[in-house]
C-alpha cells in the first residue's frame, strides 16, 4: 500500500490532467499548429493574431514579400486612434468556400470586442499549400496615400462663457439652444417597440442633444423610459438635422397609450470641422444576403477622424422616417481618403424604403 | 534529554514572534491595502458596519444591495476596531491576528497527525507559506485567511469529540466552527468536508476499543450541531440566498481555467502559492503513504490539491456542478498547503535527524524562497489591482455641490472602486461583490465589475452599454474614467467631459439631462429583525469562542506515543530515499 | 426657531404683566431712523424683532429709545418689546419699502431670430435701495438701443412690483441693448438678433479638381441678413454611382463642397427644413 498509493495518486492526477487537456481543446491546438489543412492554417494565423503574436501570424502568410509586416499588424490593431485601437479579436469562425489540392478559399468571420460594442468583419481569404503546410494569401492593401500638402481650414468653432457662480440673480445667462423634434414614428418590431425620427437644431449656436422617451399606458402609468443613447448625433451645428432611434426591448405596441418625447439641448463648445462627405450611397444586398446601405466616407478636413459613426434615416414614399440604423467604422478617416461603410436594415423595412439620409458622427481622442 | 536545537520542538511563542517579525512590517507598510485585489473591498464592507451596524442594506453599490449576502464577522471586527484605530489600521490589525492564528491552528492540526516536534516545524513553515502570503498581500482575502485558521483550531476538537465523546470539545469545536463560518462561509462550506473527512477517518483509526459507528455518529452530530448553529447565526444570509439564489451568468475567472494552457495563470495559481512545496510533492506522497495514520491526510491533501488546480482537471467541475462557476479556487490551494504541512513537518524532522545543519539550511532557504516568490510576483505579475490609486479628487468631487444626489460610475479604476465608495456619500451602480448583484444589467451578462468591463470582452462592454442606456432610470450622471478605452462609448452615449484630475489621468464626464437618483425598490432588503440578528449573533459567536478558549481548559489528549512514531523504513533504505531527493 | 421661541416667550411675558408702556410710530419707511418713546422707570431691556433680525439693548424705562436706520432696512412687521422690573410691554409696527431705486431685469431669450413677433420678453422687478420689493406702482422706463439707431423708450407702471414689455425682434440682425430704468437704477441686457432661416437658397456648380464645385450664393434670410457662419447646409447629389450627401457649415457667408460626379447628376440643397434650388449637371462634359 505504501508503495502503491503514491503511484496511484500520481497516475490518477496525470490522467485527470490529460483528460482536462483534451476537454480544453489541447488536441485541436496541437493539430492546428501543424496547419495541415486550409482551415487549420487560417485558424492558426487568427489564433496568433488573437494572442497579439503578430510576428508569428505574419510568418504564416504565403505572400510575405508583398505584405508589409507593420501594415499587416495595423489591420488588426488599428491606427490613428481608430476603433480597432480600442478593439480585440474576441473570436472567429472559419468556413471553407471552395478547395482544391493546392489552393482554397476560406471565409472568416472576425468578431471583435470594441469600446463601443461588438464589431464583425467578414473576409474571404485565399489559402495556398506550400510543401506540407498551408499558408494564407493575405490581400494586399493598396490604400491610396495622400501626398504631402497643406489643406487650408477656416477654423470655425464656438466657445461658451456662462454665468459665473458669484453673479447676482437676474444677470442674463446664455440661453440653451432651441431644438425641435421634426418627426417621430413608433414601429413594432418582433421583440421591441422602436421610436424613430429626426431632430433639428433650430438655433444659431451648436446644441448637445439627447432625446428621451417615456411610454405611458392607458391608466397613465409610465411603463418604460429609454433614451436615444448612441443612435443620434449628439452635437448638432446650427440647422443640422440628426436621425434618432429609441429602442424599447420586450415591449408591445398594444400596451402603449401615449409617448412622451423630451428633447434636451445644452449649449456646448463645438467645432464646425471636419466636414465628412458621404459618397456613393446605395441600398444593396451584401454577400451574406443582408440588406445594407453602403457608401464611402471622405474626410474633407485636414485632421484625422478617429472613430466615425454612421447614422442613417430611411424614408418611405411619403417622406416618413421608417427606420434608423447605425454603425461604427473600424478605419480612421484620413484627410481625403475614402473609407467604405455599410449599415444594415431589416429586410421587411428595406422593401418600403424610398430614400435615406446619412449623418456622420465622430469621436476624436484629441478633441474630446 | 535532547539538548540540540534541531532535536527539540520549536516553542510556539518563538514561531509567533517569527510571524510577527515577518508579517508585522509588511502589514505596517499597508501592503494589502496598496497592492491586493480585495483588501479595499473588505474595508468598504467594514465601513458600512461602522456607520450602520444593524442595517445590512448598503445603498452605495448596485443601486443598493444586502451585505447579509457575505458573512460579516471579519468586517464587524474591523468596524469595531476602526473606532479606535481607523478603518485601515483596523483592517491590518485583524489581518495580523489572522496571520498569528495560522501557526497556532497549523500546530494544533498537525498534532493530530504527527509528533510535537514535527508539528512545530509545520507551524513554523506556515509562517512562510506562499499561499498565505499570496492571499494576504496579493489577493487581500482577509476572511479566507481568518476563517481557515479558526477552522484549523476547531478540527482537533472535532477529533476529540468524535473519538472520545468529550463534551467540552464538542462545545468549543462547534463555537469555533460557527465563528469560522461567520467569517467566511465559502471557506467553511467547501473546506470543511475536505478537512473533516480525513480527521474523522483518523478518529476511527485511533478509536481503540470504541465502536466505529459511535465515532461516525459523533462526527455527524458535530456536523449537525455546527450546521444548526451556522443556520441560526447566519440566518439572514440563508434567507437572502434562498430568496435570491445566484443565477447570474457565470463570470470568467482565471483560477477556473486549465492552468497548463496559460503560463501566467499557472504561475499565479500554482507556482506562487505552493512555492517550494511543489518540489516536496513527491515526498509528501511517499511519506504520507508510508504510515497508516497519515494516509487519510494524504488523500485529503490530494483531493484538495486537485480542487486547487481549478479547471486543470475535470474533477472540481464534476463534483461542484453549478458552484464551479461561482467559486474561485485559490482558497483550496491554501487548504491543500495546510494539509501538506504536517507531512512536510515530518519530513523536516526526519531530515534534521539525519543531517541537522544541511537540512536546516535547506529548509530555511526553501521557506524563504516560498515566501519571497509571492512578494516578488506582486511586482512581476501582469495583473494589476490598481489598489494604490489616489482617488481623493474623485471623492472630493462627489462630496461637493450636491453631486451625491446622483449615482456615479468609475471606469478603469480596477480594485480602487471600493476606495472611492468608502469615502463618498454618493452611490454607484457598480460594485465589486458579484454575488450580491441583482440588477439585470449585471446578471444577464457574464461580466464582473463595470469598472473593468473591457477585460470581459463583448459581455463586459454589452453590460456597460446596457447600464449607460438606463442611466436616466438609475440617476447615473457622473462617470469617472481612468482608462481612455471607455471614452468613445461614453462620448457617443451622450456624456460630456467636465473636469480632469491628476494631469488628465482621471476625467469626469457628466450628462446634464439625468434626473437625481431615486431609491430602486428591492425585495432583497433585509428586515429590521434580520438586521438585529446580523448585528449581534456573528460577533457573539466570536466573543463566545474567545471566552471558551480562555475559560474552558482542554482535556489532555490521550494518545499513545506510538501513534507518532512512524514505523518507517530502515535507515539504509531512507538513505536511498534522500538520495533520490537530490 | 429661536426667533419664534423668543416671540412666544415675550408674548406670554407681555400678557402676564403690563405696567410700562411703549409707543411706536404706526408706519415707518425702510432705512429711516425712528425714536420709540416709553413710560415707566428703572432699568429695562428693549427687544426689537424684525423679519430678519432680533436685537436686545439695555435702556432706561421712561426714556426715548432711538432705533438706527440700519436696524429698519427690511420691510415687514416689527415687534418692539420693553421689559422692565414691573413686566413687559410690546407694540407692533410696520416698515414699508422705501422709494423704488433698484431693478432686477430679466430678458429672455438671449438670442432670437429677426422678425419674431412678441419674441422678446423683458421683465423688471422693482426694489428699493435695500432690496425690498416695492409693491406700490412705480414707473419703469424700458428702452431699446439697436446698433446705429436711435434709442426707443416706453414707460410702464409696475404692478405688484413687476413691470414688463414684450417686444418684436428687429428685421436687422445684430445685438440689441435693452434697458430698464427706475430711480438711480439703469440695467442693460443684450439680446442677440440673428438671421432667421435661409431664404431663397441657391446653388451653382463649376468644375473643380476632383469633380464639381458646388457653391451656394451668399446665404441670407428673407430680410436680407446673412445667415451666421457655422449654419449647416446639406448638399445631396444623385448620380449613377449612388447618392452623395454632405453637411457643410457656412463659412464667410457661403457653403461650398467639391463632389465627384459620375454621368448625369441631380444636386439639391437644404438648410434645416428649408430647401433650395435643384441643379442638373453632367460629369465628364
Amino acid at each position: 500500500m505504501k508503495r502503491l498509493l503514491p503511484i496511484v495518486l500520481a497516475g490518477i492526477t496525470l490522467l485527470l490532467i490529460v483528460l482536462a487537456w483534451f476537454q480544453s481543446g489541447g488536441v485541436e491546438r496541437r493539430e492546428m499548429r501543424a496547419a495541415n489543412s486550409p482551415d487549420q492554417a487560417v485558424r492558426l494565423m487568427l489564433s496568433q493574431i488573437q494572442g497579439h503574436n503578430f510576428e508569428a501570424a505574419y510568418a504564416r502568410l504565403a505572400n510575405r514579400s508583398d505584405v508589409d509586416k507593420i501594415a499587416f499588424a495595423r489591420e488588426f490593431q488599428g491606427s490613428y486612434g481608430s476603433l480597432l485601437t480600442y478593439a480585440s479579436l474576441e473570436n472567429f469562425d472559419v468556413a471553407p468556400l471552395h478547395s482544391s489540392d493546392q489552393d482554397s478559399t476560406v471565409r472568416v468571420h472576425l468578431h471583435y470586442s470594441t469600446a463601443v460594442g461588438p464589431l464583425d468583419d467578414v473576409r474571404d481569404l485565399k489559402v495556398q499549400k506550400t510543401g506540407d503546410t498551408w499558408k494564407v494569401f493575405w490581400p494586399v492593401n493598396n490604400a491610396t496615400k495622400l501626398p504631402p500638402q497643406v489643406i487650408p481650414v477656416n477654423y470655425l468653432r464656438w466657445d461658451v462663457i456662462g454665468r459665473g457662480a458669484g453673479d447676482e440673480w437676474g444677470v442674463q445667462n446664455v440661453d440653451t439652444p432651441q431644438v425641435r423634434i421634426l418627426s417621430m414614428n413608433a414601429i413594432q418590431r418582433p421583440d421591441s417597440v422602436v421610436l424613430v425620427g429626426e431632430v433639428v437644431n433650430e438655433d444659431s449656436v451648436p446644441a448637445f442633444v439627447n432625446i428621451g422617451a417615456t411610454l405611458v399606458d392607458a391608466q397613465g402609468n409610465e411603463i418604460a423610459q429609454e433614451s436615444s443613447f448612441d443612435k443620434i448625433a449628439h452635437t448638432l451645428l446650427p440647422k443640422q438635422v440628426s436621425p434618432y432611434r429609441i429602442d424599447f426591448p420586450n415591449m408591445r405596441m398594444e400596451k402603449i397609450k401615449n409617448v412622451r418625447m423630451d428633447a434636451k439641448a445644452l449649449l456646448v463648445a463645438a467645432s464646425a470641422d471636419p466636414v465628412i462627405e458621404v459618397n456613393q450611397q446605395k441600398l444593396e444586398t451584401d454577400p451574406l444576403g443582408k440588406k445594407v446601405l453602403t457608401g464611402q466616407l471622405t474626410n474633407e478636413g485636414g485632421q484625422v477622424v478617429d472613430i466615425p459613426h454612421v447614422i442613417a434615416a430611411y424614408y418611405d414614399s411619403n417622406g416618413k422616417v421608417v427606420w434608423v440604423s447605425d454603425g461604427y467604422v473600424a478605419q480612421p478617416l484620413l484627410p481625403q481618403v475614402p473609407v467604405p461603410f455599410a449599415v444594415d436594415l431589416p429586410p421587411d423595412v428595406a422593401k418600403g424604403v424610398q430614400s435615406y439620409h446619412v449623418v456622420v458622427n465622430h469621436y476624436d481622442r484629441v478633441s474630446s | 534529554m535532547e539538548t540540540s536545537y534541531f532535536s527539540r520542538p520549536i516553542p510556539l511563542r518563538f514561531i509567533l514572534l517569527m510571524a510577527l517579525a515577518i508579517h508585522g512590517p509588511l502589514l505596517a507598510m499597508q501592503l494589502p491595502l496598496t497592492n491586493s485585489y480585495d483588501a479595499n473591498f473588505h474595508v468598504f464592507f467594514a465601513s458600512h458596519y461602522a456607520h450602520s451596524w444593524f442595517n445590512p442594506w448598503n445603498p452605495k453599490w448596485f443601486a443598493g444591495f444586502s451585505q447579509a449576502t457575505y458573512p460579516p464577522l471579519a468586517h464587524q471586527w474591523i468596524a469595531l476596531l476602526s473606532y479606535v484605530f481607523g478603518l485601515h489600521m483596523a483592517y491590518l490589525v485583524v489581518q495580523l491576528v489572522a496571520i498569528l492564528l495560522v501557526p497556532i491552528g497549523v500546530y494544533r492540526y498537525a498534532r493530530l497527525w504527527v509528533s510535537e516536534r514535527a508539528s512545530s516545524y509545520a507551524a513554523l513553515f506556515s509562517v512562510f507559506l506562499g499561499a498565505l502570503a499570496f492571499l494576504v498581500y496579493s489577493a487581500g482575502q482577509l476572511p479566507t485567511t481568518l476563517s481557515a485558521p479558526l477552522y484549523l483550531l476547531a478540527i482537533p476538537y472535532f477529533y476529540d469529540w468524535s473519538r472520545g465523546g468529550d463534551a467540552r470539545a464538542l462545545l468549543k469545536g462547534v463555537v469555533l466552527t460557527i465563528a469560522a463560518g461567520a467569517v467566511h462561509h465559502v471557506t467553511l462550506i467547501f473546506g470543511a468536508p475536505l478537512f473533516a473527512v480525513p480527521v474523522l477517518w483518523l478518529a476511527i483509526l485511533d478509536r481503540e476499543q470504541r465502536s466505529t459507528i459511535a465515532v461516525l455518529v459523533r462526527g455527524i452530530v458535530f456536523g449537525a450541531v455546527a450546521a444548526v448553529g451556522l443556520g441560526i447565526v447566519l440566518l439572514p444570509y440563508w434567507i437572502s440566498i434562498i430568496k435570491h439564489p445566484i443565477q447570474q451568468m457565470p463570470i470568467p475567472h482565471a483560477s477556473r481555467s486549465n492552468l497548463l494552457l496559460n503560463f501566467t495563470f499557472l504561475t499565479n495559481y500554482f507556482f506562487v502559492p505552493y512555492g517550494m512545496l511543489v518540489i516536496a510533492l513527491p515526498f509528501i506522497a511517499i511519506f504520507g503513504s508510508a504510515n497508516r495514520r497519515l494516509r487519510p491526510l494524504l488523500l485529503g491533501f490530494w483531493v484538495t490539491f486537485i480542487f486547487g488546480l481549478g479547471g486543470t482537471t475535470p474533477i472540481p467541475k464534476l463534483l461542484l456542478g453549478r458552484a464551479f462557476d461561482i467559486l474561485t479556487f485559490e482558497r483550496f490551494t491554501l487548504s491543500a498547503a495546510f494539509m501538506a504541512l504536517p507531512i512536510v513537518g515530518l519530513i523536516a524532522e526526519r531530515l534534521l535527524d539525519r543531517s541537522p545543519r544541511r537540512a536546516a539550511i535547506g529548509f530555511a532557504l526553501a521557506a524563504i524562497i516560498t515566501f519571497v516568490l509571492p512578494m516578488a510576483w506582486i511586482s512581476l505579475t501582469p495583473f494589476s489591482a490598481n489598489a494604490d490609486l489616489n482617488v481623493d479628487a474623485v471623492d472630493a468631487f462627489l462630496n461637493r455641490d450636491g453631486h451625491d444626489r446622483y449615482r456615479y460610475l468609475t471606469l478603469g479604476f480596477g480594485n480602487a472602486l471600493p476606495k472611492v465608495s468608502t469615502y463618498t456619500s454618493a452611490n454607484s451602480v457598480d460594485g465589486e461583490y458579484n454575488s450580491a448583484r441583482l440588477l439585470p444589467e449585471f446578471t444577464h451578462y457574464g461580466t464582473a465589475q463595470l469598472t473593468s468591463a473591457k477585460y470581459f470582452g463583448t459581455a463586459g462592454m454589452e453590460a456597460l452599454r446596457m447600464m449607460l442606456r438606463h442611466a436616466t432610470h438609475y440617476g447615473l450622471k457622473y462617470i469617472f474614467i481612468r482608462d481612455p478605452y471607455y471614452e468613445p462609448l461614453v462620448s457617443f452615449a451622450g456624456w460630456q467631459k467636465v473636469e480632469n484630475y491628476d494631469p488628465g489621468s482621471i476625467t469626469v464626464w457628466a450628462r446634464e439631462d439625468i434626473p437625481p437618483a431615486r431609491p430602486i425598490p428591492s425585495d432583497a432588503m433585509p428586515t429590521a429583525v434580520e438586521g438585529l440578528l446580523w448585528g449581534t449573533l456573528p460577533l457573539a459567536s466570536s466573543i463566545l469562542a474567545i471566552l471558551f478558549a480562555f475559560m474552558i481548559p482542554d482535556r489532555a489528549r490521550v494518545r499513545r506515543e506510538s501513534d507518532f512514531v512512524l514505523p518507517f523504513r530502515a535507515h539504509d533504505e531512507e538513505g536511498a530515499l534522500v538520495q533520490e531527493a537530490k | 426657531m429661536r426667533l419664534l421661541l423668543t416671540v412666544v416667550f415675550m408674548f406670554f411675558a407681555v400678557l402676564s404683566v403690563t405696567a410700562s408702556e411703549i409707543h411706536v410710530p404706526a408706519q415707518v419707511t425702510a432705512g429711516s431712523a425712528i425714536t420709540i418713546s416709553t413710560s415707566g422707570s428703572g432699568e429695562a431691556s428693549f427687544y426689537l424683532i424684525g423679519p430678519t433680525t432680533a436685537n436686545k439693548t439695555k435702556v432706561q424705562a421712561g426714556s426715548n429709545i432711538p432705533v438706527d436706520s440700519d436696524q429698519l432696512e427690511h420691510a415687514g412687521r416689527y415687534v418692539a418689546i420693553l421689559c422692565a422690573s414691573d413686566g413687559c410691554t410690546a407694540a407692533n409696527f410696520f416698515v414699508n419699502p422705501a422709494e423704488a431705486n433698484r431693478l432686477s431685469f430679466l430678458v429672455h431669450p438671449s438670442r432670437i431670430p429677426v422678425g419674431s413677433p412678441q419674441g422678446i420678453s423683458a421683465v423688471a422687478i422693482v426694489h428699493d435701495s435695500f432690496r425690498n420689493l416695492v409693491l406700490k406702482p412705480a414707473p419703469v422706463t424700458f428702452s431699446i438701443m439697436a446698433k446705429n439707431e436711435k434709442p426707443i423708450s416706453a414707460a410702464r407702471t409696475s404692478e405688484n412690483g413687476v413691470a414688463w414689455v414684450r417686444l418684436t425682434s428687429a428685421r436687422k440682425e445684430g445685438p440689441t441693448r435693452l434697458g430698464a430704468a427706475i430711480g438711480h437704477a439703469d440695467e442693460i441686457r443684450v439680446v442677440q438678433q440673428v438671421a432667421a432661416d435661409a431664404c431663397n437658397l441657391r446653388i451653382k456648380a463649376s468644375r473643380g479638381k476632383r469633380g464639381f464645385l458646388i457653391e451656394t450664393d451668399p446665404v441670407h434670410d428673407c430680410a436680407g441678413n446673412s445667415v451666421p457662419d457655422g449654419t449647416v447646409v446639406s448638399f445631396t447629389e444623385s448620380d449613377a454611382a449612388g447618392k452623395t450627401t454632405v453637411d457643410v457649415p457656412i463659412k464667410r457667408g457661403v457653403a461650398k463642397v467639391e463632389m465627384p460626379i459620375d454621368g448625369r447628376a441631380k444636386i439639391t440643397v437644404a438648410s434645416g427644413v428649408v430647401t433650395g434650388n435643384e441643379l442638373e449637371v453632367a460629369g465628364g462634359q
